[in-house]
Parts: structure tokens; C-alpha cells; sequence
């Protein structure tokens, strides 16, 4: 008995479960010249790459009580560059030893007509906001130092005010998961960011 | 005989090369002082070489000097050439004003009287009153080294640290839960009541533990496409709790019936 043909079976994993690293901390404004100095020259050598995002977050409402959040992400100063889809799980709990929040993490490039393809899916914007910042990288490290906007007309991107008097700097790896070393690695290099920035796991649910 | 000349030589010789060398670092100090008076360094050296004469002089084979006497044999009032050259033109005659200065051997009278008065003095007040004041002046003299040094310490460190606040926990909690959920971002949202607000959030979006698995909690937020607006209110800012009165969890329940939900 031959097996069939592999487009009659059902699609079924895909992809290796990718995690989410991340630690995250902040700098005042006016502090942020000497922390942009340091990463360079901590980080791989590159062109100072800075990024204007404007992201959304969708929201789908099940039976259940707890939605389904995507975020949709598009460049605003990068004309041509594909939007960005992402899903965020749940922090994962547990080990208090290790040193950086871990969260499942799905990732993908979309066309242009993303915003519209989630709102037939039933998917409504919760929120959105403008990023505006720099970009490092060190290995599989990346170092976002950004700020947050808020966008006071829903849709005008024009309009933004900023969220706080500070910049948000994110280190975040995506690897597959159970790496402890990538999370050692992390807090290795958040140590060369103190005093200046304190990187650490901050769990959201706090903050609620 | 010849032996106690031969050590008088040498130690003469090495008398007059401590003192020449003081007679040089005196006058850098004076030279010092007068020009270069914020930067005064050489007190070491000084003491260094005040003590290796001190010290050449309590040498062992330095014969006792005490014994010797210094005659002058010639008086005159005429300039001396070869003196001027060996005092460097300080002392251009050997005369009866130059003798009494240059050849003295005691302290003046009134000098002599007050040390008198002085050893008399501290003969008198005993051996251990004598300690305790040597303690007391040292434990004082070691309280005042204390206090400086902790002074010039603290100024040091107090100057690095107007310590800039490089950055702001409230600012970080405040960032990552505009990211984590949106709070305080583009939502208007109604800042009256906040109390039952609070408990009114998570009650839309909480965490199931199990089934659905990784589900990640939402602010239950007013859908502002279809509808563009709950009221004219302002929103609660960001640094504040999320202040949602109950009005709006009713609202989400009846606008969130869509189409293709049962």
C-alpha cells in the first residue's frame, strides 16, 4: 500500500516551537545618548539602524473569555518592506532561576492587505501606537531602543504624542525553546548595560 | 690621631654634602612658595633629607663635633674673593659682624633662657602626665587626619553623584504594559469611577490556566473601528491603574456580537 500523496495529509507541526526570550528595561531621554553609545559598542558592527513601526493589536473574541491577540506591524519609513504578524503566548512560569521571560512566539511576513484580512476573520484592533527608535543586534541577540507613541486620532499616524518621557529597551532572542544558555547569555550582556539600564524580567501581569 | 682626622674628613665631607644637598631643595621650596604656591609637593623631600642628616650625624664614625672648636684666624674688613666663590656671593667679607652669626654655636640669651624655662618645665610635670598629654595630642592629631580624610572622601564621591537617574522603574512598568496590553494607548477610556473598574478588567480578559493554553490576557477595550467611540471622555493615563468603570465591560458584551460568533 502506497502512502499518499503528501498533499492529502493533513498538515499537522510545521515548524519547531520558537520561543521568545526577552528582558526588558528603560532610559530617560536624556540618558539615551550614552546608552545608543554603549550598544554600539557592545553590539556587532553595523550601520546605526534606526526604525519607524507603526503596530496594531487584534483582538478575537471567543466563547471563551480570554481573546486571541495578534499583532499586525508595519514600517512606516521603509516603503515596500512587508508587514509583520505576530503571535505572543503566555509567559511561561516556572522556573524562577531563569533569568529572562519566555514566551511562545509565531512570526510571519503578510502582504499589505493584512489589517483587512483580520477584520473578515472577525479580529478588531484593541490598540495601537507608533514605535520610533534604534536597532542593534549581537549574534542572535536583538536590542530594540524605542519609544512609544500614542496615536490620539484612531488611523492618523500624524498625530502621535509621546507615551512617556522615557525610552523602552527591549533584549530579546528567538530560539527554540529550553535554551537555558541563551537565557545566561542575555543577562550576561544586560550586566554591561548597568548602571545605565536596568534589563530585567518584567512580567506583564503585574502591571495589569 | 690620624685615624680620628681621616673619620673627621669624611664625615665633614659627608656633613657638607646633606647639607648642600638641603641648602638646593630649600631654595626650590622658596622658589615655590613664591611662584608656584598651589602646588606645593616638596615637604617630603625636606624631611627625607633633614632626617638622613640627622641621621649621618648620629652616624657612629662621625666623631663627636661637640669636641671641636671653630676658631677664626683672620679678621678683615677687605672683600674676599675665594669666599665670595665658595658661599655662592653670600658672604663677600669675614669680618667681626659676619664671625657671631656664621660661627654660633648657642642660641641667643633670651633663646637659651625661654628653653631653659621650657626643660625646667617639662621636668617638672612628671614622666606619666608627660604620656598621657603625647597620648591625648596624638589621638587628637589622628581624630583630625580621620575627619579630613573622610571629608575629602565624601566631596570626591559627592561630585560623581549628582548621580544622574539614568532611568525611571515607574517609566519601565509603565512602557511594558503599553506593550504587554495597551494600557494608557490610543483607547479613550472613561476616568470616572475607578474602583469596580479594576476587578471589571481581568473579568474580560483572564488567563485560562489550561485549555486554552497560551492565550495572552487583553484589556478588554472598546472596539474602535466599528464603533468609533464610547463617549467624549478622557483617558486614564498611564502611570494610574487602568481606571474602567463597569459601563464598559457591558459595552464590549453587546458589541462584540459578530456575525460569525454563535
Amino acid at each position: 500500500m502506497e502512502a499518499p500523496p503528501v498533499t492529502m495529509m493533513p498538515v499537522t507541526g510545521g515548524t519547531v516551537n520558537m520561543m521568545e526570550y526577552l528582558l526588558q528595561g528603560s532610559v530617560l531621554d536624556h540618558s539615551l545618548e550614552s546608552l545608543i553609545h554603549r550598544l554600539r559598542g557592545l553590539c556587532d558592527n553595523m550601520e546605526p539602524e534606526t526604525f519607524l513601526d507603526h503596530e496594531m493589536v487584534f483582538l478575537l473574541k471567543g466563547q471563551q473569555a480570554s481573546p486571541f491577540v495578534l499583532r499586525a506591524r508595519r514600517s512606516m519609513d521603509r516603503a515596500g518592506a512587508p508587514w509583520h504578524l505576530r503571535y505572543l503566548g503566555q509567559p511561561e512560569m516556572g522556573d524562577k532561576n531563569r533569568h529572562a521571560l519566555v514566551r511562545n512566539c509565531v512570526d510571519i511576513a503578510t502582504s499589505e492587505n493584512l489589517t483587512d484580512f483580520l477584520m473578515e476573520m472577525g479580529f478588531r484592533m484593541d490598540h495601537e501606537f507608533v514605535a520610533k527608535g534604534h536597532l542593534f543586534r549581537k549574534g542572535i541577540m536583538k536590542i530594540m531602543v524605542y519609544k512609544i507613541f500614542r496615536i490620539l486620532v484612531p488611523g492618523n499616524t500624524d498625530s502621535t504624542e509621546a507615551l512617556s518621557l522615557s525610552y523602552l529597551v527591549e533584549l530579546s532572542v528567538v530560539a527554540p525553546g529550553g535554551q537555558d544558555m541563551v537565557s545566561d547569555d542575555m543577562r550576561n550582556f544586560a550586566e554591561q548595560l548597568k548602571p545605565l539600564v536596568h534589563l530585567e524580567k518584567i512580567d506583564p501581569k503585574r502591571l495589569m | 690621631m690620624q685615624r680620628e682626622e681621616k673619620q673627621l674628613e669624611a664625615s665633614l665631607d659627608a656633613l657638607l654634602n646633606q647639607v648642600a644637598d638641603l641648602k638646593n631643595s630649600l631654595g626650590s621650596f622658596i622658589y615655590k612658595l613664591e611662584n608656584e604656591y598651589d602646588r606645593l609637593t616638596c615637604f617630603a623631600l625636606l624631611s627625607g633629607q633633614l632626617n638622613t642628616l640627622n641621621k649621618v650625624l648620629k652616624h657612629e664614625k662621625t666623631p663627636l663635633f661637640r669636641n671641636q672648636v671653630i676658631i677664626p684666624l683672620v679678621l678683615s674688613p677687605d672683600r674676599d674673593e675665594d669666599l665670595m666663590r665658595q658661599t655662592e656671593g653670600r658672604v663677600p667679607v669675614f669680618s667681626h659682624e659676619v664671625v657671631p652669626d656664621h660661627l654660633r654655636t648657642k642660641p641667643d640669651p633670651e633663646v637659651e633662657e625661654q628653653e631653659k624655662q621650657l626643660t625646667t618645665d617639662a621636668a617638672r610635670i612628671g614622666a606619666d602626665v608627660a604620656q598621657k598629654q603625647i597620648q591625648s595630642l596624638n589621638k587628637m592629631c589622628s581624630n583630625l587626619l580621620e575627619k579630613i580624610s573622610k571629608e575629602e572622601r565624601e566631596s570626591e564621591s559627592g561630585g560623581l553623584r549628582p548621580n544622574k537617574q539614568t532611568f525611571n522603574p515607574a517609566d519601565t512598568n509603565a512602557l511594558v504594559a503599553a506593550v504587554a496590553f495597551g494600557k494608557g494607548l490610543s483607547n479613550w477610556r472613561p476616568s470616572g469611577s475607578s474602583g469596580p473598574g479594576q476587578p471589571g478588567q481581568p473579568g474580560t480578559g483572564t488567563i485560562l490556566a489550561g485549555a486554552s493554553g497560551l492565550q495572552q490576557v487583553q484589556m478588554a477595550g472598546a472596539p474602535s473601528q466599528q464603533q468609533p467611540m464610547l463617549s467624549g471622555v478622557q483617558m486614564a493615563q498611564a502611570s494610574q491603574p487602568g481606571k474602567m468603570p463597569s459601563g464598559i465591560k457591558t459595552n464590549i458584551k453587546s458589541a462584540s456580537m459578530h456575525p460569525y460568533q454563535r
